[in-house]
């Protein structure tokens, strides 16, 4: 009987056994799992991609593919408004024919034809004709590396708008495209160069926009004998005289895919919406594939490099996921977003770390113990306040109030620590009475009022102030006078906001290494005539320098991600800009904002995932820094 | 320099009392009834309203007040500022009335009769509309129960369709005889349910032709239904007393009705219903989990580089900001748990998601891993604290180690490990930004727990206090107008969350009194 109570809690202990270390270990392995499957999700952004070769398309349907839209004769059709068409004439001259119709109220249409030729003196022969999707531009390139552009959007006649030397070199241009949108040209040319161009405003030239070069794709070891534009995104297939195919995207300049086809090419287009590529060759057969490139925008230079993007005069860092618009650019840049990031972080550091170390400095040195036992329970409660109040307080309470008393906030930066000091040096006159003898351990009681007092005098100077030197209006005056534009949710309101978020951290954290520094290193230094603040500045505060250490790079990592306050006390917008007026958006707010519009599996769906791992990695080598600089501490001094 | 280090935490702690007192001060007011003011300006007209604001111009000092006018759909504006220079005179005239309306805010004007239901009119006194409202309410109330019916109806309904959607997706051939059985069943629910709507409607429209008119302080005339009208005061002619039940009533409210007006008013019952069943059911997920973990680092495994490892990694998932463990609830419980249970058991309803969308089990579980470093840290420390003597005692008497544990440790650290759930509650009480991704929304039709089978509805989506002060505060239409009642709302939270922190504290001072002078 006996034993088979002793038998059954046996059995009993080694389940258990086996039960907790299961457990545990599972606990560590979620860890480890939450990364991976937040990298998995991001991970395909980065998968090359794939062409399947699909059946060749039987004979009697290769004159559908026969012609496609490049030639020497070119028909746009414009919808309801009919279509326009030009032919590159054997004199270098351009024959455009138009037919428009007009329906008027009661739907009766009205047909006209018009005809003009384009008779500009030209550089060179052209070589290469390429009118826009919308009929708008017409492109033409010649045989000695010049650009031309005419804009046909003026009845009954076309406008020579330039001439662009493209190629010092004055090599042949072999290929033009509009890509979708018609904003960019991709050029080929014969040394097998392809690149694209776009109209930029140029510094002092007015309101006229000139073709500029503006990325380089990967191209060909040949001349370029094709280009063709993906009517998806901003990919195009160009395509040489061997029958070597090349996927490019322009944003991301990548190479997508290299094809080959088995001879010359005679014309080709993308079909089913840019998923398949058809190819007719020069030796009669047609050949179909189906493309899987399911993020040709992301590359290593859009996700952290400057881009030159359509619209844009220079290459910039910008995020900007969606538009109304199909044609429209994807702009992914992850640094303005890491930027707001750190900027928020250091500001809101910058706020908190003084004041949470010289607090727990005094806590932990020179408080009386009594009341010690009153402030921490009080600071962990500072700690408990959830984020989404600092964030509403701060984007509802504080911003509209800072908006209204900007110049008191900067006067009490000045006069509050200026009243403290002389409170400070006032004190030296009654610390050694027997008062200031009683009040030792109570000192920071008598400051609140003076702070207090300090609030009030200078939100009592500030509107006189204000009124005389600055209009009455001192935002108006650092915009017209400063250039220097306000926004209302600012870094300053998110210093504040941040700052009272990682403050409580920073002080436990801190309080505790230094509580732990033993006492006998104090009394040392106090009994060889160290003052006491001597000894908390230069004896206990490098002695606990790791933890204190530790303490800051926790804090760091909290302000690092944290999403609610940023989200709420910021206008969200991805700027770069070190102004403490302007307000800023974050890795983490940006992926709250953006995720539940990510199409499941899209390239901004993943790119906020990505993001993610960034914040994940990020965190975890702070923390994990700051975790072995505790341990260590705690070696060197012991636990208690 | 002393003095200086006092300073800063001096400002720290002006900091918190600050977030405090304006918390406390916006919000707790907001109850209470204020008085009307009328102002007849010096173009002869006149404003009614409450006294919210007042400032002066910084040049030339002139006055100006702001009133909360009310009456938005006669003014479509709630605030108006008045130059006191405008003003002629003013006055607090006893007779006016304040309307809370479930519908437009609030109305201030002047009662002039009450219209029964056959049109004919009664000349009114606040007693006569007293009456007349509580009348109208009673039997509002009662159609409160055609209303339970059509839910339920609704329900059943509802169910049929799905029965029916899953019986098409598995061959609508060979089941067409119970396809159709069902539809008819449907159609006579659907007939039921018609029925009951129009009786509904009737009644509705009956109770609605009992109306008072009221002017306003221009003298614009508005009729406007009983039932339209929550409650009405007087509250220039109210007492202290009056004004504290008033009080009462509305925090009552506050705590047990469901919102109006896009949540801008009304109560938060749902929300906090959502709150607390979240953060109950997160505790089932994490406590045991983040028990054993600690157990096991604490008592089971052997030290060394691996134990140190986890320790690290522990520390870390309580460093992983909050949004990434959002993220990882969408992408792994949402869309990857969530849409293979679809894919295996609702087949049929795709491309609908049952649980491949947000819900409150998303929720619990996303926010227990995000807690469970909080319960391993404190349960552990509580283990560690326990003087060893007690563990080698036990195992010397024959206990096995899984005795000792039950039997001893357990007990022995029930403080701490109280401790760490309530640290993880308050925790998970605040944290908005990973809910926002796997199942809040600013309003559920639905509690996700009811009467009907089976009770608990894991797949609903349900409302949290803080995203409905993040929803209220700045994406609702009228911020101005919703301001209070994101106050309200933050001090609800807050009171929570220091409570049970405030809990957490107490729990953990015991635990080291009890043992930091018993060692042996």
């Amino acid at each position: 009987m006996a034993s088979s109570i002793v038998d059954k809690s046996r059995r009993n202990d080694r389940l258990a056994a086996w039960l907790i270390k299961a457990g545990g270990l599972f606990v560590i392995v979620a860890v480890i799992g939450i990364l991976l499957l937040i990298a998995n999700v991001a991970l395909p952004l980065f998968y090359s991609p794939s062409a399947e070769k699909l059946a060749d398309v039987p004979a009697e349907l290769q004159s559908l593919v026969a012609s496609d839209a490049s030639g020497t004769h070119q028909t746009r059709e414009l919808g309801e408004k009919g279509n326009i068409s030009v032919r590159l004439l054997p004199d270098n001259r351009i024959d455009v024919q138009r037919k428009m119709i007009e329906k008027d109220l009661l739907g009766n249409e009205k047909v006209s034809q018009q005809s003009y030729q384009l008779s500009d003196s030209l550089p060179g022969a052209i070589s290469a004709v390429w009118l826009g999707r919308k009929g708008q531009n017409l492109y033409a390139a010649t045989a000695n590396g010049w650009l031309v552009r005419w804009d046909l959007a003026d009845e009954g006649q076309g406008r020579l708008v330039e001439t662009v030397e493209a190629f010092k070199d004055h090599r042949k241009i072999t290929a033009l495209t509009t890509l979708l949108g018609d904003t960019s040209l991709a050029v080929g040319d014969a040394k097998g160069q392809i690149t694209t161009w776009m109209p930029v405003r140029k510094p002092g030239s007015g309101e006229d926009k000139q073709l500029t070069l503006i990325h380089h794709l990967p191209g060909f070891m040949q001349p370029v004998q094709r280009l063709v534009a993906s009517p998806r995104d901003k990919s195009l297939a160009a395509f040489d005289a061997a029958g070597t195919i090349k996927l490019l995207h322009m944003t991301s300049e990548r190479l997508l895919l290299e094809l080959k086809a088995g001879s010359g090419v005679a014309a080709a287009a993308f079909a089913d919406n840019g998923r398949k590529l058809v190819v007719a060759g020069s030796d009669g057969k047609v050949s179909v594939w189906k493309l899987s490139i399911p993020h040709p925008e992301v590359s290593f230079s859009t996700l952290f490099g400057k881009v030159w993007y359509e619209g844009y005069d220079k290459p910039e860092y910008v995020w900007q996921s969606s538009a109304a618009t199909d044609d429209f650019e994807a702009k992914i840049s992850l640094m303005p977003l890491i930027f707001g990031t750190f900027k928020a972080t250091l500001f809101a550091m910058l706020f908190a770390v003084p004041l949470a170390l010289l607090g727990a400095l005094y806590t932990s040195q020179f408080m009386s113990s009594t009341l010690k036992g009153r402030i921490k329970p009080a600071v962990e409660i500072m700690a408990a306040v959830p984020s989404v109040v600092i964030g509403f307080l701060a984007g509802l309470w504080l911003a509209p109030l800072m908006d209204k008393n900007l110049l008191m906030l900067f006067l009490a930066v000045v006069i509050v620590p200026a009243m403290l000091l002389i409170a400070v040096f006032s004190w030296k006159a009654v610390a050694d009475t027997a008062v200031g003898r009683r009040l030792k351990g109570y000192e920071f009681i008598c400051m609140m009022p003076v702070v207090l007092l300090g609030l009030w005098l200078s939100g009592l100077i500030a509107p006189p102030l204000e009124a005389t030197l600055f209009g009455a209006d001192l935002k108006q005056w650092l915009y017209s006078s400063l250039g220097v534009r306000y926004d209302q949710r600012n870094s300053i309101i998110i210093a504040i906001a941040l700052g009272f978020a990682v403050i409580p951290i920073i002080f436990t954290i801190a309080e505790d290494a230094l509580s732990n520094v033993p006492r006998n290193l104090a009394a040392a230094s106090l009994a060889l005539g160290a003052s006491r603040w001597q000894t908390a500045w230069r004896v206990i505060l490098p002695s606990a320098l790791p933890g204190v250490f530790s303490a800051i790079m926790i804090g760091f990592g909290r302000a690092v991600g944290e999403t609610m306050i940023v989200l709420m006390a910021t206008g969200n917008t991805p700027i770069m800009s070190w102004s403490l007026f302007n307000g800023l958006r974050s890795l983490s707010a940006n992926i709250a904002v953006e995720i539940p519009e990510a199409p499941l599996f899209g390239t901004l769906y993943r790119t906020l995932f990505l993001s993610a791992v960034l914040l994940f990695v990020l965190t975890f080598i702070i923390n994990t820094a700051a975790e072995l600089l505790r341990q260590r501490f705690r070696k060197k001094y012991g636990r208690y | 320099m002393v003095l200086t280090a006092g300073a800063t935490l001096a400002v720290i702690l002006f900091m918190t009392l600050t977030l405090m007192a304006v918390i406390l001060g916006n919000s707790l007011g907001y109850f209470w009834v204020k008085g009307l003011v009328r102002f007849k300006l010096n173009d002869g007209s006149y404003v009614m309203g409450q006294l919210t604001a007042a400032e002066s111009h910084a040049l030339t000092k002139a006055k100006r007040l702001q009133l909360k006018v009310g009456n938005r759909d006669l003014y479509s504006q709630d605030f108006r500022w008045v130059d006191e220079s405008e003003i002629s005179s003013k006055d607090i005239p006893k007779d006016a009335y304040l309307l809370e309306r479930f519908e437009h805010g609030n109305f201030f004007g002047f009662l002039k009769e009450l219209k029964k239901a056959d049109g004919s009119t009664v000349a009114a006194d606040a007693a006569a509309l007293q009456q007349a409202h509580s009348e109208i309410m009673k039997k509002q109330k009662g159609l409160k129960q055609i209303k339970g019916q059509m839910s339920d109806l609704n329900q059943s309904s509802e169910a049929l369709r799905l029965k029916i959607q899953k019986l098409e997706y598995r061959g609508a051939e060979a089941n067409s005889a119970a396809i159709n059985s069902l539809n008819e069943e449907r159609a006579k629910l659907t007939a039921t349910f018609d029925g009951l709507n129009e009786k509904l409607n009737q009644q509705q429209a009956e109770l609605g032709k009992v109306t008072a008119v009221f002017s306003d302080a221009a003298g614009a005339d508005k009729e406007l239904p009983l039932l339209e009208i929550v409650r009405f005061y007087q509250p220039n002619s109210m007492s202290i007393f009056a004004k504290a039940g008033a009080y009462l009533v509305k925090i009552n409210e506050l705590l047990f009705d469901d919102p109006r007006e896009s949540n801008t008013e009304g109560g938060l019952f749902p929300a906090i219903f959502g709150t607390v069943m979240m953060v109950l059911l997160m505790s089932v997920f994490s406590l045991p989990f983040g028990v054993i973990a600690a157990i096991y680092l604490r008592e089971y495994a052997k030290e060394g580089k691996l134990v140190q490892l986890v320790r690290i990694a522990v520390n870390n998932l309580a460093g992983v900001p909050s949004i990434v463990y959002g993220v990882f609830g969408l992408g792994f419980f949402v869309y990857g748990i969530g849409g293979s249970l679809d894919k295996l058991f609702f087949p049929e309803r795709l491309p609908t998601p049952v649980f491949g969308t947000g819900g409150i089990l998303w929720s619990s579980l996303t926010l227990a891993l995000l807690t469970v470093p909080v319960v391993i840290v404190a349960t552990e420390e509580s283990l560690a604290s326990i003087p060893k003597g007690i563990r080698e005692g036990s195992l010397a008497l024959g206990a096995t180690k899984f005795q000792t544990l039950t039997k001893v440790l357990l007990p022995m650290a029930t403080p701490g490990i109280m401790t760490g759930l309530v640290l993880s509650m308050a925790r998970a009480v605040g944290e908005v930004a990973p809910l926002m991704m796997v199942g809040v929304v600013k309003l559920a039709p639905t509690l996700p727990f009811d009467t009907q089978f089976p009770f608990f509805h894991m797949d609903r989506k349900f409302m949290h206090l803080g995203f409905h002060i993040f929803d209220v505060g700045f994406q609702s239409p009228n911020v101005e107008a919703a301001k209070p009642m994101v106050y309200v709302t933050t001090l609800l939270l807050l009171l929570i969350v220091i409570a049970a922190s405030s809990l957490a504290i107490r729990f953990r001072n015991q635990m080291r009194r009890r043992y930091t002078t018993s060692h042996f």
